[in-house]
C-alpha cells in the first residue's frame, strides 16, 4: 500500500498526561485539545509550525475529556470528569469561562453543539444525555434529560443540518433522539455492535453514520425515509437507520474514534493498537451495500492508544490525532486523484 | 431503565424521572465471624454465591438486603426507592399484619387503618371506569373485606398541609427582608424532590424548603395521635397504611423524623402504591366493579361522608393556587377569583403572577420533572431565581403521573390514560380548607390552637443535608 498519510507535525500537547480529544474550529484555523492535565489548549499554525496560542486552565478540577466548538466559532465547550461543562467565550485575543453547567451526577464524557448553535448536548457516566438551550444572553437552561441508555454514555453528536441527536454507549447501542411536543424523545435504537460504542460520526450530508466500537469493528448505517424504494420498514413518520456495512478484521484492538471527512469522504479511525487507519468507499459500490477499502495505515502513529482523529473541516486531507502518550499529531492525507494522475 | 423498576412500574414514554444512581455504596453485607474461612467463593449457575468451608463443604452465602433507612442515609443515589428491595413496605407486609390479626385474640389485634390518596383513587377509578365517589366506596369495601378497620382519605389531612403552607408563606414573605433565605419558599410535599435536594444540594437548598408536612405525614400524625386516642388505644397498636401514587412516599414514611420514639412506631407503617392495590385486587381475584360499595368512613364518631371532596389547583395538591390566593388576600388585600397560569419553557414549567399598580408583587411558579428542577436549582444557586414560591414535583405532569400509578402500555395509551385520570381527579366538588369545620375543630381540640409547639410537632418537619461519602467502590478515572 502506498503511504498516503504523511506526518506534518507532532506536538507535546498534554505532556505527562493523556491527550484525550482534539477539535477543529469551524473555520479550520484553530485546533483545540484537552487532556488529563485538566487543561484545554488552543493551537494555530504559524508558517509550517503549529503553536499553542492559549492554555485554558482553572476551568476544571479533573481530566478534560472532550471539547467542542460552537458553529459560529466564538465559543468552546469543554467537559470533564469533574461532572461539569465549561463554556468559554473567545474575546479580546483570549478565552474566558463564562459559565459552568452543573447537573450530571458524575463524569461528563462528551459534548456537541447543534448546527443552529442554540442547543448543546452532553452525556455522562451517569447514563444520561442532557440537552441544553442557550439564549442571546448566554444563559443555559436544561431542556431535557434523556435516560434511554442503560450504561455509561460515551459519545454524543448532532446531525450536520437537522435537529437529530445521536449517542453511543457502554450498553453497546446507539440511540437517536428528536424533539417531540416540548421534550426530546429517543425514537430509535441501533443495535449490532457487540461491545461499547466509543464514537459516532455523520458523513457530510448526514445520510450515513459511522460508528466504532470496542468490538474492533466499524459500522456504516444509512438512513431510510418512510416509503423508501428499497422497502426498508420504518416506524411511523420516523426514518429507519440500517447497518449497510461492517468493517471487521482491520483493527486489532478497540476502535476509540472515527471521523468522516466532509471534503474527501474518507473515514479515519483511532485505535487502541496505536494505529491510525483511513478507509475509502470503493468507486461504483452499491449505495445500499457499499464496500470500503483500507487506503492508509500508520501502525505506530503514536506510542500508545490513539484516542481521537479529526478531519479539518476546511482543508481537505488535514487530520489531527491525539493519544495516551500525550502528543497531538498533524497528518496530511493525499486523496487519490480522480483522473489519471495515479498512474 | 425499565429493567431497574419493579414489575408494575414500567415507564415507556417518560425519560424524565429521577433515576437510581450507579453509586449505591451498600451493595454487600460483610458478616464477620470469628475463626478462619477459606476465602473461596464460587458463583453457582443460578447466580447464588457459595463459600467453601475449611472442611471442603459449601455454604450458601446470604444476599445483602438494603433497607430504606440505608437508602436514606446514603449519598450514593439521588432517589432510589424503585431500585431497592422494598421488603419493609409492600402489600405483602399489609397481608402479614392482617393475617396475624386473624390468628391472635382480639386484645392483641392491631387496629388497621388505610389512608387513600386522591391521586391513587383517580388512578383506580380510571382503571375500572368508575366515578370517584363510587371508587372510594368500593375501595373501602375491598379493604374492609380483607380485615382493615378504617379507610380514610388523605384529602382531609391535605387541608392541614395547605393551611400550614399558606401560613408559613405569609410569615416567610414578611420576614424576607431580615432573612435572605426566607424566599423563595419551595414546596415540601414531594419526597422525590426532598430526597434529591438533601442528597445533592444539601445546605444550599434546604433553608428554602417549606417545613410543612406532606398530607401523608399529617395523616400519620392524625391517625397515630388523634385517632388512636379517640379509639382508646396507643400509636403502636395502630397499623397505618397509606395508598400513594409514588414509590418515594415509602422513603418519606421511613424518615427518622416521622418515627415516634415514645411508642417505637412510625406515623405511617407501610406505603403501598396504586399499582400495588391493583396487584392486591388481582391476587384476590376481584374486580373493583364487582365489589359492593359501602358507606365511607370518617374519623369522627358516627359520621359518614356522603361524597368525596377535593381541592382546586391541580393533581399535585394545589399548593401554588392555595398559597397564592391566600397571600394575595393577606399581603395585598386582593381577592383572586381565577388563577391564570402562563406556560413557560414547557408544560411542566408555569408561572402565576399578581400585579399591583403595574408591578408584579407575587411571582409563583410550578416546576415539575427533573429538567425543570435542574434549572430551578441552578438559578437559585446563582441568585437568579425571582420567584416567591415554587411548587416543585419530581414527576413530569405531577403526582397524577406518579411512578406508583397504574400504567398503560405505549406512549399514546399513557397520554390518554393520564388525561382520563386528570379528568376524574378534578371532577369532584372542591372546598377551600378554611371552610372545613372539622379541620377548624381539630386545630382547637387536637392541636390547641395557641400551642405552636404541638402544631410544630404534628404538622411540620425538618430536613437534613446528606454528606457525600467517598468510598473505595467509587474509584474514578
Amino acid at each position: 500500500m502506498k503511504q498516503r498519510l504523511k506526518l506534518e507535525g507532532r506536538l507535546a500537547g498534554h505532556p505527562d498526561s493523556r491527550a484525550w480529544f482534539t477539535a477543529w474550529s469551524p473555520a479550520g484555523s484553530l485546533l483545540a485539545s484537552c487532556g488529563g492535565d485538566r487543561a484545554v489548549r488552543v493551537w494555530a499554525s504559524e508558517g509550517t509550525e503549529w503553536v499553542c496560542k492559549w492554555v485554558l486552565e482553572d476551568g476544571h478540577q479533573r481530566t478534560v475529556r472532550k471539547v467542542a466548538w460552537s458553529p459560529c466559532g466564538n465559543y468552546l465547550a469543554s467537559v470533564s470528569f469533574d461532572a461539569t461543562t465549561c463554556i468559554w467565550r473567545k474575546q479580546d485575543g483570549g478565552f474566558e469561562c463564562i459559565t459552568t453547567l452543573e447537573g450530571h451526577e458524575n463524569e461528563v464524557k462528551s459534548v456537541a453543539w447543534a448546527p443552529s448553535g442554540n442547543l448543546l448536548a452532553t452525556c455522562s457516566r451517569d447514563k444520561s444525555v442532557w440537552v441544553w438551550e442557550v439564549d442571546e444572553e448566554d444563559e443555559y437552561e436544561c431542556v431535557s434529560v434523556l435516560n434511554a441508555h442503560t450504561q455509561d454514555v460515551k459519545h454524543v453528536i448532532w446531525h450536520p443540518n437537522g435537529e437529530l441527536l445521536v449517542s453511543g454507549s457502554y450498553d453497546n447501542s446507539i440511540k437517536l433522539y428528536k424533539e417531540e411536543d416540548d421534550d426530546w424523545v429517543c425514537f430509535d435504537t441501533l443495535e449490532g455492535h457487540e461491545s461499547t460504542v466509543w464514537s459516532i460520526a455523520f458523513d457530510q450530508n448526514g445520510d450515513r453514520l459511522a460508528s466504532c466500537s470496542d468490538d474492533k469493528t466499524l459500522k456504516i448505517w444509512k438512513e431510510y425515509k418512510p416509503g423508501n424504494e428499497q422497502g426498508v420498514m420504518c416506524n411511523g413518520s420516523n426514518s429507519c437507520w440500517k447497518c449497510i456495512c461492517t468493517l471487521s478484521g482491520y483493527h486489532t484492538r478497540t476502535v476509540y474514534d472515527v471521523s468522516w471527512c466532509p471534503n474527501t469522504g474518507a473515514i479515519a479511525t483511532a485505535c487502541g493498537d496505536d494505529a491510525i487507519r483511513v478507509f475509502e468507499e470503493d468507486p461504483n459500490s452499491d449505495p445500499h451495500q457499499p464496500t470500503f477499502s483500507l487506503v492508509a495505515h500508520v501502525p505506530k502513529a503514536h506510542a500508545q492508544d490513539v484516542n481521537c482523529v479529526a478531519w479539518n473541516p476546511k482543508q481537505p486531507g488535514l487530520l489531527a490525532s491525539c493519544s495516551d502518550d500525550g502528543d497531538i499529531a498533524i497528518w496530511r492525507y493525499e486523496a487519490e486523484l480522480a483522473t489519471g494522475c495515479s498512474t | 431503565m425499565a429493567a431497574q423498576l419493579s414489575g408494575i412500574l414500567r415507564l415507556t414514554d417518560l425519560d424524565d424521572f429521577i433515576i437510581p444512581s450507579q453509586e449505591c455504596v451498600k451493595p454487600v453485607k460483610v458478616e464477620k465471624k470469628p475463626g478462619k474461612s477459606s476465602g473461596i467463593i464460587r458463583i453457582e449457575d443460578d447466580g447464588s454465591y457459595v463459600q467453601m468451608n475449611l472442611d471442603g463443604g459449601f455454604q450458601k452465602l446470604e444476599k445483602a438486603k438494603i433497607t430504606l433507612n440505608d437508602c436514606l442515609a446514603c449519598s450514593g443515589c439521588i432517589t432510589s426507592a424503585e431500585s431497592v428491595l422494598i421488603i419493609q413496605q409492600s402489600h405483602e407486609e399489609l397481608y402479614k399484619v392482617l393475617n396475624e390479626n386473624k390468628v391472635t385474640g382480639s386484645q392483641h389485634q392491631k387496629l388497621v387503618v388505610v389512608s387513600v390518596s386522591p391521586q391513587s383513587r383517580a388512578s383506580l377509578a380510571a382503571k375500572y371506569n368508575l366515578g370517584i365517589t363510587d371508587t372510594a366506596r368500593r375501595l373501602t369495601a375491598f379493604f374492609k373485606n380483607l380485615g382493615v378497620h378504617s379507610v380514610f382519605d388523605t384529602t382531609f389531612s391535605r387541608n392541614f398541609s395547605l393551611l400550614e403552607s399558606q401560613r408559613e408563606f405569609v410569615q416567610r414573605f414578611r420576614s424576607h427582608n431580615q432573612d435572605n433565605k426566607a424566599l423563595p419558599m419551595l414546596a415540601s410535599a414531594c419526597p422525590g424532590w426532598i430526597c434529591y435536594a438533601e442528597k445533592t444540594h444539601g445546605s444550599y437548598i434546604i433553608p428554602y424548603i417549606s417545613t410543612t408536612r406532606s398530607p401523608q405525614q399529617v395523616m400519620g400524625s392524625l391517625v397515630k395521635d388523634y385517632f388512636a386516642k379517640q379509639q382508646a388505644t396507643t400509636a403502636d397498636q395502630v397499623y397505618h397504611v397509606t395508598v400513594m401514587p409514588c414509590y418515594d412516599k415509602k422513603l418519606e414514611a421511613s424518615r427518622p423524623d416521622f418515627f415516634n420514639t415514645e411508642y417505637n412506631t412510625r406515623d405511617v407503617d407501610c406505603v403501598i402504591t396504586s399499582g400495588e392495590v391493583l396487584k392486591m385486587l388481582e391476587k384476590e381475584g376481584v374486580s373493583l366493579s364487582n365489589v359492593d360499595p359501602v358507606p365511607l368512613d370518617s374519623m369522627f364518631d358516627s359520621e359518614t361522608e356522603e361524597e368525596m371532596i377535593g381541592h382546586s389547583g391541580g393533581g399535585s395538591g394545589g399548593y401554588l393556587e392555595h398559597i397564592f390566593t391566600h397571600a394575595a388576600k393577606e399581603l395585598f388585600a386582593t381577592e383572586v377569583h381565577e388563577v391564570t397560569y402562563k406556560t413557560l419553557r414547557n408544560r411542566d414549567f408555569q408561572e402565576v403572577t399578581l400585579e399591583k399598580d403595574g408591578a408584579a408583587v407575587l411571582r409563583f411558579a410550578l416546576a415539575y420533572g427533573f429538567r425543570n428542577i435542574q434549572n430551578l436549582v441552578q438559578k437559585l444557586k446563582r441568585g437568579k431565581l425571582t420567584y416567591h414560591y415554587v411548587e416543585v414535583m419530581a414527576c413530569p405532569s405531577g403526582c397524577l403521573n406518579g411512578g406508583g400509578q397504574i400504567r398503560a402500555e405505549g406512549p399514546k395509551a399513557s397520554k390518554d390514560l393520564l388525561q382520563q385520570v386528570e379528568e376524574l381527579y378534578s371532577n369532584v366538588k372542591v372546598q377551600a380548607p378554611e371552610v372545613n369545620q372539622r379541620v377548624q375543630e381539630l386545630y382547637h381540640q387536637w392541636l390547641n390552637h395557641s400551642d405552636s409547639n404541638s402544631i410544630e410537632k404534628s404538622l411540620h418537619t425538618q430536613y437534613h443535608a446528606v454528606e457525600r461519602t467517598s468510598s473505595a467502590l467509587n474509584i474514578k478515572w
